[in-house]
């Protein structure tokens, strides 16, 4: 049970004027930056994040909550009204968003899109609120054996499930952690990898690298293929007949169980690492159809569609971050841009966070409750402000965004050095992506890869150096064998 | 030789110049403690060998490169490169305006109004948030 004082204090700063603030505005970002197509929420924290080293630790992180969550909404809107999913895990919505909105119903079709994915974040971050904390106190009891083991078995659990091959996700787990070795070493504390550069004892930048392989990679494939891909039309909303553009009641009351299958498939998915937010999309959507008396409507304009995929894929933000406050792992890229955030401020991700920052934490929670209740708002209001953003051109949009990255990594790096970083990591990210190796490991693998080698060091020192002394921990031998399971279940049978 | 069966060939390559060359070059030996500076380097360097070579062996996934994306994302990228190498000239007032008029022009946008937007509003707009508000140095 937590301290009422530490949890009651957490509340007032997240219903701070300030906090407030700044959560409506990452929202409106969220929510601006989802309905561009291209962009979406994950890049937009990227670049965000330099910019948040200058807020308050809450305000900062709350910020990007809301930047997450609105880009969960915002993605929707280019899938309903142009066919094209702002974020990957729209593409379910668009398959009833977009032939409803063909219907002479987008209104009808983005508010369910709203409504939906508002009641999946809030059931998702309710179990997070919940069961978080009773976590970390049973993580509290696992030491460096056990923590190094739960690593192995997360890196494969994520490098079987992203991408199209165990191997490629192995491949880039392990650059992943290559890169993170840049730098002083933590135990005999002497320079490797650092190639004459000075700026590299301290590591390779995590905003440089993080914003590098995210954003400035994507913008230049994008600047690269723009005129290559017309633009589809976009459904006008002003096409949409006021009588039917509003969900009523009964009709949202219709997508109950929907709704709440979504959401359970969100969180159970989203609590895994790795699996993200368009796999809980899709599986959600054909559960509902698979369980809908009328299952040849799907596909053609069905509310109930829209209400399993939004409901899904936004239930996974909330439970992305289970893994991160119970063990400090990140579930997926938005929670591991999440650990980023934490650290600059100072903070570490992980069991101890209940303990050590308890008030931040609670702040956290009241902060995402807060953030969901904005989504709604904003979203019922901007609606047709997001449809004008989704008309401006490419041009501006990606050149504006480059110049967002370069000016926030100097600040973040403090010097030109940073960028470059930045750069070189945008052409490994590109190359990455072209040959299928999964950024998202990577970055990942590079985020852990300071606690996976000083978990390794304390269990060497505690196995003697001897590994066979591991059968003293069942905890650790059992996930260490979860760890090879996983590996022959999801690499070499399921992708052969 | 398939790209996709070549990308494993490059990764156990790079491996092995890790393994051999890069590492013991640019990590300094202790003779000391259970883990060494260039344990987990190496170690995953072997394993880059080792996986590289299994990928190169069992390919697995697709791979299509659309080569005119790629030279395009080539030229943008050393737009960007030497962008940066003037910013740190002649400064970001002087230098964004023109990368981002450059990059506009080369994605074919012609629209006098979208290109003042893009190459004179937004640079002064970041200019205006870092150097005003936030009170931080611009390159």
């Amino acid at each position: 049970m937590p301290d009422m004082d530490v949890l009651l204090a957490g509340l007032s700063d997240a219903f701070s004027l300030v906090n407030l603030l700044f959560v409506i505005a990452g929202v409106m970002v969220g929510q601006f930056v989802g309905a561009v197509p291209g962009i979406g929420p994950v890049m937009a924290m990227a670049i965000a994040i330099p910019f948040t080293f200058f807020m308050p630790t809450l305000p900062a992180i709350a910020f990007l909550v809301g930047v997450n969550k609105g880009g969960l909404f915002g993605g929707a809107i280019p899938a309903i009204l142009m066919n094209t999913p702002g974020t990957p895990d729209a593409a379910a919505t668009a398959l009833d968003g977009h032939p409803l909105a063909k219907q002479g119903k987008p209104v009808k079709a983005t508010k369910m899109a709203l409504y939906s994915s508002v009641t999946g974040d809030t059931f998702s971050d309710i179990v997070l609120i919940t069961i978080s904390a009773p976590l970390a106190v049973l993580a509290l009891k696992m030491g460096p054996v056990e923590i190094f083991a739960l690593m192995i078995f997360a890196f494969s659990v994520i490098a079987g499930l992203v991408g199209d091959s165990m191997i490629k996700g192995v491949i880039a787990a392990v650059f992943g952690l290559l890169c993170a070795t840049v730098g002083i070493d933590p135990e005999h504390g002497t320079p490797r990898l650092y190639f004459g550069f000075f700026e590299l004892f301290d590591g390779l930048p995590l905003a440089a690298v993080a914003i590098g392989m995210l954003a400035v990679s994507e913008i230049l494939r994008r600047l690269a293929s723009a005129g290559s891909t017309p633009r589809s039309a976009i459904t006008s909303l002003d096409g949409d007949d006021p009588t039917v553009s509003r969900v009523s009641w009964a009709e949202y009351w219709s997508c109950r169980y929907v709704m709440a299958r979504g959401a359970v498939i969100g969180t159970v998915l989203g609590a895994i690492p790795g699996i993200g937010s368009t796999a809980a999309a899709f599986m959600s959507y054909a559960s509902a159809k698979q369980a809908s008396d009328e299952p040849d409507s799907f596909g053609k304009g069905n509310i109930k569609g829209i209400a399993a995929a939004e409901s899904a894929n936004s239930a996974v933000m909330g439970a992305n971050l289970i893994p991160l406050l119970v063990i400090g792992i990140p579930g997926s890229i938005a929670a591991a841009l999440l650990i980023s955030a934490f650290k600059i401020h100072g903070i570490q991700p992980g069991p101890l966070l209940f303990e050590q920052q308890g008030r931040l934490i609670y702040g956290l929670f009241g902060a995402m409750i807060l953030a969901n209740a904005t989504n709604l708002i904003v979203g019922q209001f901007s609606l047709r402000l997001w449809t004008r953003v989704i008309s401006a051109p490419e041009s501006v949009i990606f050149s504006s965004a480059l110049l967002l990255c370069i000016v926030g990594v100097y600040m973040s790096t403090g010097g030109l050095f940073g960028v470059a970083v930045m750069l070189v990591f945008a052409v490994v990210g590109y190359v990455m992506n072209v040959f299928g190796f999964p950024v998202v490991v990577f970055i990942i693998a590079f985020f852990l890869g300071g606690s996976f080698e000083t978990y390794l060091t304390q269990t060497m020192v505690i196995l003697d150096g001897d590994l066979t002394r591991m059968i003293n921990y069942p905890i650790a031998v059992a996930l260490v064998v979860l760890a090879a399971v996983s590996v022959w279940w999801l690499g070499f049978r399921n992708k052969t | 030789m398939t790209a996709n069966r070549l990308s494993g060939v490059f990764v156990a390559c790079a491996g092995l110049l890790l393994l051999f060359l890069i590492i013991p070059a640019n990590t300094e030996t202790v003779e000391y403690g259970r883990m060494r500076p260039q344990t987990i380097p190496d170690l995953c360097a072997i394993l880059l060998v080792a996986f590289g070579a299994l990928h190169a062996i069992r390919p697995r996934g697709e791979v299509t490169i659309e080569w005119r994306e790629v030279l395009r994302f080539g030229l943008f990228a050393v737009i960007a490169a030497v962008s940066l190498v003037l910013m740190g000239r002649l400064g970001f007032s002087v230098i964004a305006p023109v990368t981002a008029l450059v990059v506009m022009l080369l994605i074919g946008e012609r629209r006098w109004i979208w290109l003042a937007t893009g190459a004179l509003i937004i640079p002064a707009v970041v200019w205006l948030l870092v150097v005003q508000l936030l009170e931080r140095t611009l390159p």
